[in-house]
């Protein structure tokens, strides 16, 4: 009940963000979007490292704080070189709602249905990011550097889906 | 100077079954002839070439070209890289002969082996 409640939440911000995504948007705020993302994604696990005690889920979380802190670490770093500010918008509040909701949703879990449902959530939130930067931040940025950025962290992230993939297939969390 | 081995010679000579089995083994980087020093890339999740050769007094190089960071590490726990950060290098040289195979501590679908040769051997 709670997985598919999960799911249905992962479907709603999907579709808000894929909708959002089809909107043009400037480099700025594609840089703060991709930003929050990541920045998101290291809230989660951080939770998941408070909840779980299952090991391949701890693994996954202390990757995700690793790696996503490495990339946003390096878009700091392009922020700071071309001295610029990314720009907040709709979509990175959006996001940042959406993600508010889930960790709420989250913290009423405890062992299994936990690690279900943060496995469950980081596979969708990862395919959900990875589509929207493949197929909509990447071919809309002007910024060459900004554009490289994106391209690199896109090969962390996918490999982030496929590591989520597996963690939900050794969880066994179907049905 | 890197050369190719008669051990690598044979294989190319092999035929076009063979060569077309090679597409999927491991890449074999190999350094002779006193000591050398080989280059491993970590690159889009994967070591690069997943599979080196060398002589006991070589040195291999991990670079590290991912936005995220990785490792070198001894499946045995023998030896470790360290948390190799974007852009950073950590060299090791090898001295014992032996087939040692590593994996990113990170990332542990990412695999190699480094096969340390006597020198005298073919």
């Amino acid at each position: 009940m709670k997985i598919t409640t999960l799911t249905l939440a992962v479907a709603v911000v999907a579709t808000g963000l894929a909708a959002e995504a089809g909107q043009p948007m400037n480099d700025l705020e594609i840089a703060h979007t991709a930003y929050t993302a990541g920045g998101l994604d290291i809230r989660y696990a951080h939770l998941a490292l408070a909840i779980s005690e299952n090991d391949a889920v701890r693994e996954f979380a202390q990757t995700m704080i690793r790696d996503h802190t490495a990339v946003n670490d390096a878009a700091g770093a392009l922020i700071a070189e071309l001295n610029v500010t990314p720009k907040d918008n709709d979509l990175s509040r959006a996001l940042v709602e959406g993600a508010a909701a889930k960790r709420a949703e989250f913290m009423q879990l405890s062992g299994a249905a936990f690690d279900c449902a943060y496995a469950t959530n980081e596979l969708g939130y990862h395919q959900l990011v990875n589509k929207t930067v493949a197929e909509a931040f990447i071919p809309a940025v002007k910024v060459a550097p900004l554009k490289t950025l994106l391209e690199d962290a896109l090969v962390t992230f996918r490999a982030h889906e496929a590591h989520a993939e597996r963690m939900v297939d050794g969880l066994e969390c179907a049905s | 100077m890197r050369q190719l081995t008669s051990f690598s010679r044979r294989r190319f000579g092999q035929g076009l079954g063979a060569s077309l089995a090679l597409v999927s083994a491991p890449q074999i980087a190999r350094a002779h002839g006193g000591a050398h020093v080989v280059t491993v890339r970590m690159s889009r999740f994967a070591f690069l070439p997943a599979g080196v050769e060398i002589r006991p007094g070589d040195t291999v190089v991990w670079t590290n070209e991912d936005l995220a960071p990785h490792t070198a590490t001894a499946h045995d726990g023998s030896w470790d890289t360290g948390a190799l950060e974007t852009a950073t290098s950590r060299r090791m040289v090898f001295t014992a002969p032996g087939d040692f195979e590593y994996f990113c501590a990170f990332h542990p679908h990412m695999i190699g082996t480094v096969a340390v040769r006597p020198s005298g051997g073919g």
